[in-house]
């Protein structure tokens, strides 16, 4: 420094000017350890990641929370019931509630802090009950009894200890729990979770996202329940399970399998695959690209595709249906069955009316209830 | 030498670009958790097996943990495999497998090869079930771990899974802090965009499954391999069989603490690395096979992962060399050439990628924790280049591999 006299000597001592230079750099050095060291030291964020160890996915998680916490306010809900009153309170620190012992809405409209048509309590209901269409509740409705919501009620969370029947264009908005038959007429919106102990009804219009229960079904609009739980192909008493593990055959290019041939083993695909009608597969089938299956299509393993996948009428899968970019299933179609309940998942899946279900069916993005044809 | 540094950096920068790719795919690519849903099915017979040698200390602690798991009982076998341990691992073994018979079988191997495969290849006698889960002894699974690792194998294409593993003994030291970024990175942001990109992630050996049939179809464990999870990974890929990454079935295990027990584990990964690059590196690139052009070229530089530490070390003398050369005719494209090196050896993609992790990880604070990771790598860059250099020099020295347990911290129960 200075030896070109640009910078008279008088004014720079070279040690110090060294001095400095390795101060400026130690500090420069320095700097960005600053925060690391006072991290190292108090240690704010040094828990371990949360892994929720008892957590086994449950659909029913929150429900049975919700049960938990309003565990206190049974007892009293029964003596509403047993003297025809309603009754109000505070859950907690913050949870503010309406009892009703009796199946009457204008203890509800009255008791309830109505803003409108809006409920802003927690509302526990003992006896069955047909709530007016229109409302909004804020917070959780629990029904000890039957419970049938009117049209374009908007519901939270819910919990009925037997029948929940949402009428026309309702919307859940977290989860719906019933531990008999849950039923939602058209138009319905149902976000996050819905479960049932028997089994969930949904008719078309509806959209859903993740949905649980021993029986799924989309009736067509003139069908009952127990029409549409009958075997969609007629086959179910007629599996022939095959004995593993199966041989597998890897096709790199795209394949068919021709209508009506019978394939015993595991299937997979680099490219796009189409099963043809009437089929019948006795192991498990993948492709790495498009899926189309046609009508009457057996399958007793598991149908995957990586990309979208389209079963068409009339087919019956035994394992779990997963498509990682979406799905159509058309009218007729059973997935699972009572004995062997499995999981239909894809972001975004489109099932007709007269489709059947056992187990789950998860549409992470969406899922909707389509008419037939 | 010019043209040697020329090569060195432009397999640095190879890794780098790769370490972004990664990176921005999972902040901005599509996700893929294809099997992650599937939680209702008839769930086939599985057997969990629980590799132990020495684990007094904590082989108690996943017993109890697998005996708890929502997975029906009488379709779960555990066969903890006490390879032969000289603590008091076979009799708390022989306890649990008193206190649940049918579900606990004990697996008590005497002596024979050393080697975690060794032991696995030996423990195979006492499988029936076409699914098999694969646990260190110090892991502890949660409730929904099983259902989870099993659930991919509904897909025929599936030989292997792998979960995501998750350090438990976070808080301990600075080292444990350091291990618990860099897996957040690795299973995070590698692992996942591996997934994500169809590439090809790898089976770690634990946290893990194997198909039964796929196994046999390989020709089973190989007891002559180091790390028989990053062979198992390349010969299920050169059979067609697809490994499979769930990001979402985490587990807790334990990290070292001392940073010579660090250097012993990860010499150990780099030689068996290193030892799977050299029997199925040419192989996978050129040979012909299963496995797509992708799986080939992310297979190949997988493999050279820990062959890339000495290369980055010889890196930097002939950068050093040239720059004490004087004039160079090249010293712009050295000086980007240097720039890219700065890149890859930890200041911007490997940071980059843990940072990114962190984020996904919602978690904030341990990120000011990154600069502390030079010196990890460090360590890391050091204690690898041993490992190669010993292992190049193995026929001449005539030093045989051996197989070094990791040490345990926890306290025993």
């Amino acid at each position: 420094m200075g030896q070109d006299r640009t910078v008279p000597g008088a004014f720079v001592n070279p040690a110090l000017a060294t001095v400095l230079l390795v101060l400026l750099a130690a500090v420069l050095l320095t700097l960005p350890l600053l925060p690391a060291l006072r991290e190292l030291r108090i240690k704010r964020d040094a828990a371990p990641l949360v892994v929720i160890q008892q957590y086994a996915g449950e659909i029913r998680h929150f429900a049975h929370g919700f049960r938990h916490h309003i565990e206190g306010l049974l007892g009293p809900l029964q003596q509403c019931i047993a003297l025809g009153t309603t009754a109000t309170g505070t859950l907690g620190p913050s949870d503010e509630y309406v009892l009703l012992g009796r199946n009457d809405n204008a203890s509800l409209i009255r008791a309830g802090k109505m803003n409108g048509s809006t409920c802003s309590l927690m509302v526990a209901i003992g006896p069955d009950m047909a709530l007016p269409g229109g409302l909004t509740f804020l917070k959780e409705v629990y029904a000890a009894g039957i419970l049938v919501g009117g049209e374009g009620v908007t519901y939270r969370a819910v919990l009925g200890e037997r029948d929940i029947h949402l009428e026309r264009a309702s919307k859940v908005m977290r989860w719906a729990h019933a531990v008999g038959r849950f039923r939602a007429d058209h138009d319905c919106d149902l976000y996050g979770r819905v479960s049932s102990d028997q089994e969930i009804m949904l008719q078309s219009g509806c959209m859903f996202q993740r949905l649980n229960a021993p029986c799924i079904a989309m009736p067509c609009a003139s069908a009952t329940l127990d029409d549409a739980v009958s075997p969609a192909a007629g086959a179910s008493n007629n599996r022939q399970i095959p004995e593993r593990p199966l041989s597998r055959k890897l096709i790199v290019d795209d394949f068919e399998i021709r209508s009506g041939e019978v394939i015993t083993g595991n299937i997979v695909t680099r490219g796009k695959l189409r099963i043809g009608a009437g089929a019948r597969v006795l192991g498990s089938v993948k492709s790495n690209k498009e899926m189309v299956v046609e009508a009457g299509v057996a399958v007793e393993g598991s149908l995957i595709s990586a990309a979208t996948m389209h079963i068409g009428p009339g087919c019956e899968i035994h394992g779990p249906v997963i498509a990682e970019r979406g799905m159509v299933i058309e009218s007729g179609t059973q997935c699972g069955s009572a004995q062997t309940p499995t999981t239909v998942s894809s972001p975004i899946i489109d099932v007709e009316e007269g489709s059947l279900f056992f187990g789950t069916l998860w549409a992470r993005d969406e899922g909707r209830v389509v008419p037939r044809g | 030498m010019i043209s040697i540094l020329f090569g060195v950096v432009t397999m640095i920068t190879i890794y780098t670009v790769r370490h972004y790719i990664f990176t921005l795919n999972r902040l901005f690519g599509f996700q893929r958790h294809p099997y992650i849903d599937t939680d209702t099915a008839d769930w086939p017979n599985v057997t969990v097996l629980v590799a132990a040698h020495n684990e007094e200390k904590v082989v108690s602690h996943i017993l109890v943990a697998l005996m708890a798991v929502s997975y029906p009982e009488d379709r779960l076998v555990v066969i903890p495999v006490n390879d032969r341990s000289s603590d008091g691992t076979r009799e708390i073994i022989d306890r649990f497998a008193q206190a649940y018979p049918g579900r606990i079988r004990a697996f008590h191997r005497e002596g024979g090869k050393g080697g975690k495969a060794a032991a696995l290849k030996d423990a195979m006698a006492l499988v029936e079930t076409e699914v098999i889960l694969i646990f260190d002894a110090d892991y502890i699974p949660g409730s929904g771990l099983i259902k989870q690792l099993v659930a991919p194998f509904f897909d025929p294409e599936v030989g292997g899974v792998m979960g995501r593993v998750v350090p438990l003994n976070v808080q301990s030291n600075l080292l444990t802090r350091l291990l618990d970024l860099e897996r957040s990175g690795g299973y995070q942001v590698d692992q996942q965009a591996r997934m994500n990109l169809r590439l090809v992630p790898q089976h770690g050996g634990t946290v893990a499954g194997v198909r039964l049939s796929a196994l046999r179809e390989i020709g089973g464990w190989n007891d002559n391999s180091l790390t028989e999870d990053t062979d198992l990974t390349f010969r299920l890929l050169l059979a067609g069989w697809q490994t499979v990454y769930q990001n979402r079935s985490e587990c807790y295990e334990e990290v070292p603490e001392t940073w010579s027990a660090r250097i012993r584990q990860i010499m150990r990964w780099a030689k068996g690395h290193n030892q799977a690059l050299g029997n199925y590196g040419m192989q996978l690139l050129f040979g012909k096979h299963l496995a797509t052009w992708r799986e080939r070229v992310d297979g190949f530089l997988l493999l050279g992962v820990y062959a890339m530490a000495p290369i980055t070390v010889v890196g930097w003398f002939l950068a050093l060399a040239v720059f004490y050369q004087g004039t160079n005719p090249l010293h712009g494209v050295i000086a980007m050439m240097s720039f890219a090196a700065y890149a890859a050896t930890g200041n911007f993609a490997a940071f980059f990628e843990i940072a990114a992790a962190a984020k996904l990880d919602s978690t904030r604070q341990r990120i000011c924790l990154l600069p502390f990771l030079a010196l990890g790598f460090l360590v890391s860059i050091l204690a690898v280049s041993r490992a190669v250099v010993s292992q190049m020099m193995a026929p001449v020295t005539g030093a045989q591999f051996h197989w070094d347990k990791t040490e345990r911290f926890r306290a025993p129960s």
